[in-house]
């Protein structure tokens, strides 16, 4: 039979043993490895006498008894939150900051709308295009309806005369505006669109297809349409330039 | 923190709010200039830190001076302690040190052979019955001779490995690190420390 040796014996009274059913299996059937055991077991329960009891407060004793070896650790140094440096490097970095908003704000309007900041008077430009453009879109369909109408018989409807009234102040006031501007051609378009829808606006009783052959040849409509589909052509040109050259600077 | 407390008149810290503070607040009012506040730690740690010297030692007058000088230590190197540690597992190790320290220097001068017989001088033994009769009181006088003979013969490495693992129940790896040995060689200074224990004690319970 292999007996347990010592260590395996110290380790299961310590209760350390990995394989406790296997030694204590053992220890029943082994005569020999009991009574070591048995020693072993007999010698850790002898137990160290104790002391005498301390006295009460015999901590406070032993730092009486020790205390005056000891020197203080210095006081470590109280963190003032306001002392000059620190309110210093403060201001500098809230100056730093409102400087950092104030330039980066100023950067992304440039950056925006540089039309718009570096001259005013191009964007005033652009909507009077996008006007103008649309009130030749409305002369255009205007004078194309009146030369449809120059072939049919009878009386018209009022609608071309209803229009030619509504379109005349406002091609008054952008003939005088283009005129202040400096453009000659459009001027002398807006001024001849005039004269036509003055005529028609004027027309003392219902359009007849008569009135309307007379206004074409007296009036050469036929040119005005062309010229102002010119014009049309060349606002409508100059304007997208204008769109595109902001779409391309906002991206 | 910044509370300053005086002593009282015999010099003791009495305070509520001082003994009601943890270990970890009192050590940092240590470090902030505050002496006493270690007082308190002292007084709260004092006693136990004792018992351990003493199961060491089984000696009074050697545990007192552990104690001391534990504590001693323990102020000097406060600035190192780790803030997340458990200050008693920490001073603990201290004590220990110093009781190992105290068991070498005890096992180098070897002034006092080792005594096979009894020694009226050594502490009273615990064990006897108060209502035991002569013999019982004979046989526990015996078993106390022959235990500090075994105590006396281990090593002081046996010594403490015993004691912190029998006595005070720590594990081996603590008391490896304590000793600053691998766990294998806390293992076997245990494994020696019983032998000799037993074999120092087996002839009586032949007799008895």
């Amino acid at each position: 039979m292999k007996h347990l040796t010592d260590e395996q014996l110290i380790e299961h009274y310590l209760g350390e043993c990995s394989n406790r059913v296997v030694v204590e299996t053992h220890l029943r059937i082994c005569g020999r490895c009991e009574q070591i055991y048995e020693e072993i077991s007999n010698a850790m329960e002898v137990r160290t006498p104790k002391p005498a009891a301390r006295e009460r407060g015999y901590g406070e004793q032993v730092w009486q008894s020790i205390q005056g070896e000891l020197l203080p650790y210095p006081p470590k140094p109280k963190r003032s939150y306001f002392s000059w440096p620190r309110l210093a490097l403060a201001g500098a970095c809230l100056l730093g900051i409102a400087a950092a908003f104030i330039g980066g704000s100023r950067w992304e309007r440039l950056r925006t709308h540089p039309s718009q900041a570096a001259n005013p008077a191009q964007e005033r430009q652009r909507v009077v295009l996008v006007i103008l453009d649309d009130h030749l879109d409305r002369s255009e369909r205007l004078l194309v309806q009146l030369n449809h109408a120059g072939g049919e018989r009878g009386e018209l409807d009022d609608s071309l005369q209803a229009e030619a009234r509504q379109l005349l102040p406002d091609n008054r006031l952008y003939r005088q505006s283009i005129s202040a501007g400096g453009d000659p051609i459009m001027t002398a378009a807006l001024d001849h669109l005039e004269r036509v829808l003055l005529e028609i606006a004027n027309t003392p009783e219902k359009l007849s297809s008569a009135d309307i052959a007379r206004i074409e040849q007296e009036m050469n409509t036929d040119s005005l349409l062309f010229q102002i589909r010119v014009l049309r052509a060349r606002t409508s040109r100059r304007e997208p330039t204008v769109d595109s050259r902001l779409k391309g600077a906002s991206i | 923190m910044g509370q300053k407390i005086l002593p009282n008149r015999t010099g003791i810290l009495r305070s509520n709010t001082r003994m009601g503070k943890n270990d970890h607040a009192l050590i940092r009012a240590v470090l902030s200039g505050d002496k006493n506040a270690y007082g308190a730690l002292v007084a709260r740690h004092g006693e136990s830190m004792f018992q351990v010297a003493y199961r060491i030692t089984e000696s009074e007058a050697d545990a007192e001076e552990i104690v001391q000088e534990t504590f001693l230590r323990g102020y000097r190197s406060l600035a190192e302690f780790n803030g997340r540690a458990d200050f008693r597992t920490w001073i603990y190790r201290i004590a220990v040190n110093c009781a190992l320290k105290v068991l070498n220097r005890r096992n180098s001068e070897a002034a006092v052979p080792i005594a096979e017989e009894f020694d009226d001088e050594r502490p009273a033994i615990q064990l006897a019955d108060k209502g035991a009769g002569p013999e019982r009181l004979l046989l526990d006088r015996e078993i106390e001779v022959r235990r500090q003979v075994a105590m006396e013969k281990m090593t002081p490495d046996e010594r403490l490995a015993f004691v912190l693992r029998h006595l005070e129940g720590r594990s081996i790896e603590e008391i490896a690190a304590a000793l600053e040995i691998t766990p294998n060689s806390a293992k076997q200074a245990v494994f020696r420390a019983v032998q000799k224990m037993r074999r120092s004690l087996a002839p009586l319970w032949v007799k008895s």
